[in-house]
């Protein structure tokens, strides 16, 4: 009866302990840069996470991997994806045509007929 | 079509070729020299960069497998594709190659986006992950590469790219192709770690994205190197606090987040965070002296929503027991 008890108690003390934590810290994520953070309630992040959840999906990831990736995301992340998933740059593959183009542009940049870092 | 092809492909040939004997007229400054940070090493090959040869665009994981190789986490790049690339893109996003690393209980860091902090990662015995882009910038072409070293005397770099293990690049090609890429780059870091190029913000920012996916003693060693390098940003005592608090040890956060307080007294996000720490301790009224300053009204999402929520938790604590002994609790900073 005893041991009965004490679990009951330490469940309750967790219980108590998870309830205190997940209600009223707010995350540093949050607190970093208010301004932007401005818009990162509860329900835009939740809105975010199942906006991002059907695109990967949609576009090839596998369903078991998707929560698992937006697991790793902070909810200013999150939202950045959710914006941007279809245009954000993709670094991929590099084929021959479009090494060819880059040649030209580092032809050009060396000869000085453009400056690409003049503004810098 | 086809018999036009040919004049116009010798028309592109001459052009190319008077435009490279025109570039011996042309004298650049070189790019190394003028950006390498004192102290920084004139040669460095961090040859012991594990390499990944990339499959059909999959450079990102390739690439990510590197760095995190060179961090001592064991990983190939095959485990990373279901990690980061994706498929209906053809290739990985910046966002998701800056989370992935949490899995592996490791932070990335963005680097400021000039030569030097690039230079100074590798001098410190950091490989560098970039973003290129081979393409024009109205008609990008993304690739992600490794710099391993860099040669200050031949003005090269030297990368771990694509199928290639080793491959040096002379500074200005990889200048073009790194700032048409946006001169987005990335260092990943065990917590502890503070980049050699580190700027406050970005590491403040980094620290907390990593927060919720870290351990709370990976987020502690992260925010305990800021609260060392940076002791008067209030970030970095909050990031501290949350890790502690995480932890269980709210006596720690209590302290941490009251630093933070003390160097920003209208941060609410620490108030509202001491507040619920010293509520944990036992000692409401304190709590509510915390809270007390803050204006509801003025906060945004989901900072509002918390010191509501803690006020009605205090509220609670006060109603169940009116008489509480506070006098072990630490007097208000």
């Amino acid at each position: 009866m005893k041991f009965v008890v004490g679990i009951v108690c330490v469940a309750l003390i967790n219980l108590g302990m998870a309830g205190a934590a997940s209600a009223a810290i707010v995350d540093t994520s949050a607190l970093v840069t208010p301004d932007r953070a401005a818009d990162m309630g509860v329900v835009r992040t939740q809105l975010d996470r199942a906006d991002v959840r059907a695109k990967m999906t949609e576009m090839g990831v596998d369903a078991a991997a998707v929560d698992s990736r937006l697991a790793s995301l902070s909810d200013r992340e999150l939202h950045k994806l959710a914006v941007d998933l279809q245009n954000a740059p993709a670094g991929g593959d590099v084929v021959w045509i479009i090494g060819a183009v880059f040649i030209v542009l580092i032809i050009l940049e060396l000869t000085g007929v453009i400056d690409i870092f003049k503004k810098t | 079509m086809k018999k036009r092809a040919a004049p116009q492909a010798a028309r592109f040939a001459f052009l190319a070729a008077s435009l490279l004997l025109l570039s011996a007229c042309v004298t650049r400054e070189p790019f190394i020299p003028a950006n390498l940070p004192a102290g920084a090493r004139a040669h460095v090959e961090l040859a012991a960069t594990p390499f990944y040869p990339q499959k059909k665009y999959q450079c990102g994981p390739a690439a990510l497998a590197a760095v995190l190789g060179a961090s001592n986490v064991d990983v190939t790049a095959d485990a990373l594709v279901p990690v980061v690339y994706l498929p209906a893109r053809h290739g990985s996003l910046q966002v998701e190659m800056l989370a992935a690393p949490r899995k592996f209980g490791r932070l990335a860091y963005p680097l400021s986006r000039n030569l030097d902090s690039v230079i100074a990662e590798l001098s410190a015995g950091r490989p560098v992950l970039v973003l290129h882009n081979y393409g024009l910038p109205s008609w990008p072409r993304w690739h992600y590469a490794v710099v391993i070293g860099y040669d200050s005397a031949r003005d090269e770099f030297i990368l771990r790219s694509g199928t290639k293990r080793r491959t040096e690049w002379s500074a200005r090609t990889f200048m073009v192709a790194w700032h048409n890429g946006g001169r987005w780059a990335m260092v990943v870091l065990r917590p502890g770690e503070i980049p050699a190029s580190a700027d406050p913000t970005l590491y403040l920012d980094a620290a907390a994205d990593f927060e919720r996916a870290a351990k709370p003693e990976d987020s502690r060693a992260a925010f305990d190197a800021a609260v060392q390098r940076w002791p008067q940003q209030p970030v970095a005592w909050i990031g501290r606090g949350t890790a502690e608090y995480r932890a269980g040890r709210f006596a720690n956060a209590a302290r941490d987040y009251a630093e933070a307080v003390r160097l920003d007294p209208e941060n609410a996000g620490a108030r509202n965070n001491l507040a619920q720490s010293l509520l944990d301790l036992g000692c409401p009224a304190r709590a509510r002296e915390q809270l007390a300053p803050v204006e509801i009204d003025a906060l945004a999402s989901p900072l509002r929503e918390a010191v509501l929520d803690t006020r009605r938790h205090i509220d609670a604590a006060v109603s169940a027991s009116p008489v509480i002994d506070e006098s072990r609790c630490s007097p208000p900073p």
